[in-house]
């Protein structure tokens, strides 16, 4: 059995660090790219969302590379995300791929059937040992998004243009080289301390952006066009609504004390949407909310095409925005997506918050 | 008190049930006027550019009510069956309305929640009674009565009829009759007088065999938004089988095919409906219609269709709608289907003598 999963920005470090020690080989789909979306695209229904095409293009491009089972997490509705597995494997099926699909869903009425396929999928491990592998990939996960928030501030201060992304871009294609969840924290925590060497100017003081929308997208790079780094190019500290870190801690962890915290979040947001309408809607609601709480510059909400919770929220941001006095930006994502036409947009919204933040300060 | 409710979205499965609520608790209950142009056009101009056709519709019926009744109902459907839901729009519906339509400020919101237990779904319409300050009693024997006739309502769809025949009264129409005398007071208040001749053109022709008609309610049993298609399909001779038309354990049984279950009450009712007509073989088309940017529609279409192109074989097109659709090019497509799929019932067993016959392809035009 060899074993591929979707991408989804950095999870793949720690994934691969879980069946790595597991003992599990393993085949990390290649980068994604305009191939990828290209397959994904042929073979996927025309208005499906456009995570669903990414996967079928990653499941092409592993199975070349010779995996022949796919781990995917699902849910229970009500956003698309939870109908991946069917849709997915009835189109591989279609195409004449015969892969296994091994979805890991919340357990419903037997928890017994989650824990088979967990049991399948490590090999027939014992439960210690996954235990161990799990507890190990959410440290990545932890340290992997703190590398990342380092990135994410060092990138507008830093003095020679270009060199955290430089940084940035080879941590992320040599973690592939290492080999189980003790290597790969090493390498994190060396990236870690050369992150934080990168010189910085002293009198750069940078815009405050918040990304939220939907995970997806905000996550993977290729997808929102590598946002966060066009965004530290134009002297702009980003802040991320939504992190793996908060995706695994939300659905997979018991710590009450984040659960609370997390509460607390969303509460911030009641006054314009106070229940869940699926997907992060909520989590983009209470986000914007508390950007402009703390007194950032802007909002840019992110969202693939067709995205049914975000469309909810889209509709609710303007209000915010009104209310508060707040600028916010919405951008919709899809395969057709020109970078000119986005980067246009993206530079007149960072102007604007200039001009803004210029006035500010000419009045005090 | 007068209270509007907007003829969107899923007011053609759950009027009964509302309707009679409100009335039984001494309220007027006034419809919008049925979808047309200017509702269209103010709702595309009011709603955000993403949202799907019906839900910008919907803002064009909140549009149509306001000033003409004292409370508009918006709908909060979360969830209409046990461990379901259906799409998320519904859920944020009345955020959506409040945010697009921000001078619209008298809002009724109706929250309907069966995901937890389906007794508990009711508990919305006990609490929105209080707020209009009937006395619990009241407000018990209301929801009763209300229930009754919505099941009355649903049993109706179960034996074939459709929404449309049932709420337009149609007095030379037997289903309506029958609809009529069932319903009792309920019809007598009417709430529209019918088109005049569509059933006539029905019966005109002899029935050629039926052509099973796969949407979401919004599309199906709007005539505007579908460009009439039912009628068109009853004119060409062809008798239209509904996704109301199934119950639901024939669903149950029809999805059990898939892994997993699927978790939106009406995508289920959609797939299912779909794979037990096409199981059954009673009819001799498919037709699914769908509105662009359906999220739902995505998904349940392309498994329809592999399925059908994996067994089945029937005839079956994709209609798809959005503010745009010509109606030309609409019919010469629905056109297009109907020749073709007879002409394939006609020549499908003439066997080639080299090659594969042109009409015995793969049975799909899409």
């Amino acid at each position: 059995m060899i074993i591929t999963f979707p991408h989804m920005g950095r999870v793949y470090i720690p994934v691969k660090a879980l069946f790595d020690d597991l003992g599990m080989q393993v085949v990390v789909p290649p980068p994604v790219s305009k191939e990828t979306l290209e397959i994904g695209t042929r073979i996927s229904p025309e208005s499906a969302c456009l995570p669903l095409k990414i996967n079928l293009g990653n499941y092409i491009q592993s199975m070349e590379k010779g995996a022949d089972t796919i781990v995917l997490t699902g849910s229970c509705g009500p956003c698309r995300f939870g109908y991946y597995g069917v849709v997915e494997q009835e189109i591989l099926q279609d195409q004449g791929y015969h892969m296994d699909v091994v979805i890991l869903d919340a357990p419903g009425k037997d928890p017994r059937i989650l824990l088979q396929r967990i049991r399948k999928i490590s090999g027939n491990s014992p439960w210690s040992k996954i235990a161990g592998a799990f507890m190990q990939a959410s440290k990545i996960v932890e340290q992997t998004d703190a590398l990342i928030d380092i990135y994410l501030r060092k990138r507008p201060r830093e003095q020679n243009q270009g060199e955290t992304k430089h940084q940035q871009s080879r941590f992320e294609k040599e973690v592939l080289k290492y080999h189980g969840s003790n290597e790969i924290l090493n390498f994190i925590k060396e990236c870690m301390e050369e992150a934080e060497e990168i010189p910085e100017d002293p009198y750069m003081d940078p815009l405050h952006i918040g990304l939220v929308g939907e995970i997806y997208t905000l996550i993977e790079p290729y997808v929102n066009l590598d946002i966060e780094n066009k965004l530290g190019s134009l002297g702009v500290e980003v802040h991320r609504g939504i992190t793996v870190v908060d995706w695994v801690k939300t659905h997979l962890s018991m710590n009450r004390g984040y659960k609370k915290k997390r509460k607390a979040m969303l509460n911030k947001g009641a006054n314009y949407l106070n229940l869940c309408v699926g997907g992060h809607a909520q989590e983009t609601i209470a986000s914007t909310v508390h950007y402009a709480d703390q007194g950032m510059d802007g909002v840019i909400q992110i969202l693939p095409f067709g995205c049914m919770p975000e469309i909810v929220a889209e509709s609710i941001i303007p209000t915010i925005s009104r209310d508060r006095q707040f600028p916010t930006m919405t951008l919709t994502v899809d395969e057709m997506t020109g970078e000119a036409g986005y980067m246009t947009r993206l530079e007149a919204f960072v102007d604007l918050l200039e001009q803004k933040k210029g006035k500010k300060y000419e009045q005090s | 008190m007068k209270i509007g409710i907007p003829r969107a979205l899923l007011y053609s499965i759950y009027l009964p049930l509302w309707k009679t609520f409100f009335e039984e608790l001494g309220h007027d209950v006034v419809l919008s006027s049925k979808t047309n142009q200017d509702i269209l056009n103010s709702g595309v101009k009011n709603c955000v550019d993403d949202a799907c056709l019906p839900v910008k519709i919907f803002h064009g019926h909140v549009m149509d009510l306001a000033g003409k009744v004292d409370m508009i109902l918006i709908p909060r459907l979360i969830s209409v069956h046990p461990g379901e839901f259906i799409c998320p729009k519904f859920i944020g519906l009345p955020e959506m309305i409040k945010n697009d339509l921000p001078s619209i400020s008298n809002l009724l919101v109706l929250d309907f929640n069966a995901h937890g237990r389906a007794e508990k779904a009711y508990d919305g319409m006990k609490k929105l009674g209080r707020e209009l300050g009937a006395s619990l009693s009241l407000i018990h024997s209301s929801l009763k009565k209300a229930q009754l006739r919505q099941e009355d309502y649903k049993n109706m769809l179960e034996n074939g009829s459709s929404p449309q025949d049932l709420l337009d009264i149609r007095r030379d129409n037997y289903i309506a009759k029958e609809a009529y005398s069932n319903m009792g007071i309920y019809y007598k208040r009417g709430l529209e007088l019918r088109e005049t001749d569509q059933s006539k053109d029905a019966e005109a022709n002899p029935t050629k065999g039926m052509i099973g008609l796969i949407g979401h309610p919004y599309l199906v049993y709007d005539t505007y938004i579908n460009m009439n298609i039912c009628r068109k399909l009853k004119v060409s001779g062809y008798e239209i089988v509904y996704p109301e038309n199934c119950g639901l354990e024939e669903i149950d049984r029809a999805c059990a095919r898939y892994p997993k279950k699927l978790f939106w009450s009406y995508g289920k009712r959609l797939l299912g409906s779909g794979l037990s007509m096409m199981r059954d073989r009673r009819i001799q088309g498919l037709i699914l219609i769908t509105s662009f940017a359906c999220g739902i529609d995505a998904f349940i279409d392309e498994l329809l269709i592999r399925a059908n192109n994996r067994e089945f074989l029937l005839p079956l097109t994709t209609l798809t709608l959005d503010e745009h659709t010509g109606e030309a090019g609409f019919d010469t497509r629905l056109e297009a289907f109907i020749d073709m799929m007879e002409w394939r019932n006609k020549y499908d067993n003439h066997f080639s003598p080299h090659g594969s016959g042109i009409y015995s392809g793969q049975g799909i035009v899409r």
